[in-house]
């Protein structure tokens, strides 16, 4: 019983993963990356990479990671990766600013008293 | 990937800690020390010299057996050699601090005049520079070898540095390196104090943490997974990039104060580089 009912969760997981994997690279068609835009928004990522730098002093690898690799999925023509690609660099940055953000004001609760 | 991340940091603001305000270097050394005695029960105080072989007596063993053919002894012959090594103008490293370079001691401290920390390290290259010859790289090489032999010679000596109260600035780097400490950052959101402090002896993957009190007494290190000599601030930036943080250049501010606050904690043991670490 208990199996059957972990096993129908499994299809569950799987069947969110697989559809989530579908949604994404529909996106991506529907989306029409393109030339123009995948250059743009890796410029952005670019851009909003170093800029989380000079006002917070956090970099995380990750983030040039995501950049490098929309980069040369772009090189290669593949448009649609180098999208997401960039977008997740984007996220990255977005959750690096956060960080920051929480760490300036918690950071002293870890300092022994 | 965002969505677990924000809710990993929600969740650390979540833990309601309430902050208090901040303490003074003396009282924050106090404090420091005494939760690793009190964390570390069985560990002699003077024991934290030795890092994480100071809390795991299985690893100890192995480790005094390397130490007594230790790996850095190349280093030190190296370093010998180079520290006596003649500049262009008939100079040595000699001239500068003294026939052995036994002046781990002195090291880091506060500089008024230029207002900013000076590690050994940077003190080693520009005597250099000074003398008209180029700076070593910073992490590992030429400048591990020299203070290995400089260390080495300055075995025993206190650590005991000093944050100069009618230097302010000598204060705000001391709180600048103390944040960084305390600080998460990169994509698996750790400070340092998370592994060395917090979580000091636990298990990541294979290895031990070892615990911060103790930290920058026994550099540059001979490491088995380098195989090779490093300064402290080489281990720096290998932790962040671990972490997935980009890392800070070595003997830039970020990490000459993140030194100097990590030294200061540990004052009152000796100094017992070079030596050995996995």
């Amino acid at each position: 019983m208990v199996r059957r009912r972990v096993s129908e969760e499994m299809d569950m997981v799987k069947g969110l993963i697989v559809g989530t994997l579908t949604a994404a690279v529909s996106f991506g068609a529907f989306a029409g990356a393109s030339n123009v835009s995948s250059s743009k928004l890796i410029k952005e990522a670019t851009a909003a990479y170093k800029q989380v730098a000079k006002d917070t002093s956090y970099q995380w690898t990750t983030t040039v990671k995501s950049i490098k690799a929309a980069q040369a999925a772009f090189d290669k023509g593949k448009f649609t990766e180098a999208e997401a690609l960039a977008r997740e660099a984007l996220e990255l940055v977005d959750a690096t600013r956060t960080q920051a953000k929480i760490e300036a004001e918690t950071w002293q609760m870890r300092v022994p008293k | 990937m965002k969505t677990i991340t924000r809710a990993t940091l929600a969740a650390t603001v979540g833990l309601g800690f309430a902050i208090s305000v901040s303490a003074g270097p003396v009282e924050d050394q106090a404090a420091f020390q005494k939760y690793f005695e009190n964390k570390f029960p069985n560990t002699p105080v003077m024991d934290f010299q030795n890092g994480v072989y100071s809390i795991l007596p299985e690893a100890r063993e192995q480790w005094v057996q390397i130490e007594e053919f230790p790996p850095y002894e190349l280093a030190i012959e190296n370093g010998e050699k180079l520290y006596h090594s003649k500049f262009a103008n008939g100079k040595s490293l000699a001239d500068c601090f003294g026939p052995e370079g036994a002046v781990r001691g002195q090291y880091p401290f506060w500089d008024k005049d230029r207002g900013m920390v000076i590690t050994m390290e940077r003190a080693v290259n520009e005597c250099r520079e000074a003398n008209g010859e180029k700076g070593y790289g910073w992490k590992k090489g030429k400048i591990a070898d020299v203070t290995a032999y400089m260390s080495f010679n300055s075995r025993g000596q206190k650590v005991d540095v000093k944050i100069p109260s009618d230097d302010p600035r000598a204060l705000a780097a001391y709180e600048e390196g103390k944040e960084h400490f305390y600080t998460k950052r990169g994509q698996l959101n750790f400070a340092c104090a998370d592994c060395h402090l917090l979580t000091a002896g636990n298990l990541y993957r294979a290895d031990t943490t070892s615990p911060a009190f103790g930290h920058a007494t026994s550099w540059p290190v001979f490491r088995s997974k380098w195989q090779s000599m490093g300064t402290l601030h080489r281990r720096f930036a290998g932790c962040h990039e671990n972490i997935r943080a980009a890392s800070y250049k070595a003997q830039g501010p970020e990490y000459s104060n993140l030194e100097y606050f990590v030294t200061y904690m540990s004052n009152g043991l000796d100094f017992n580089g070079p030596a050995a670490r996995k």
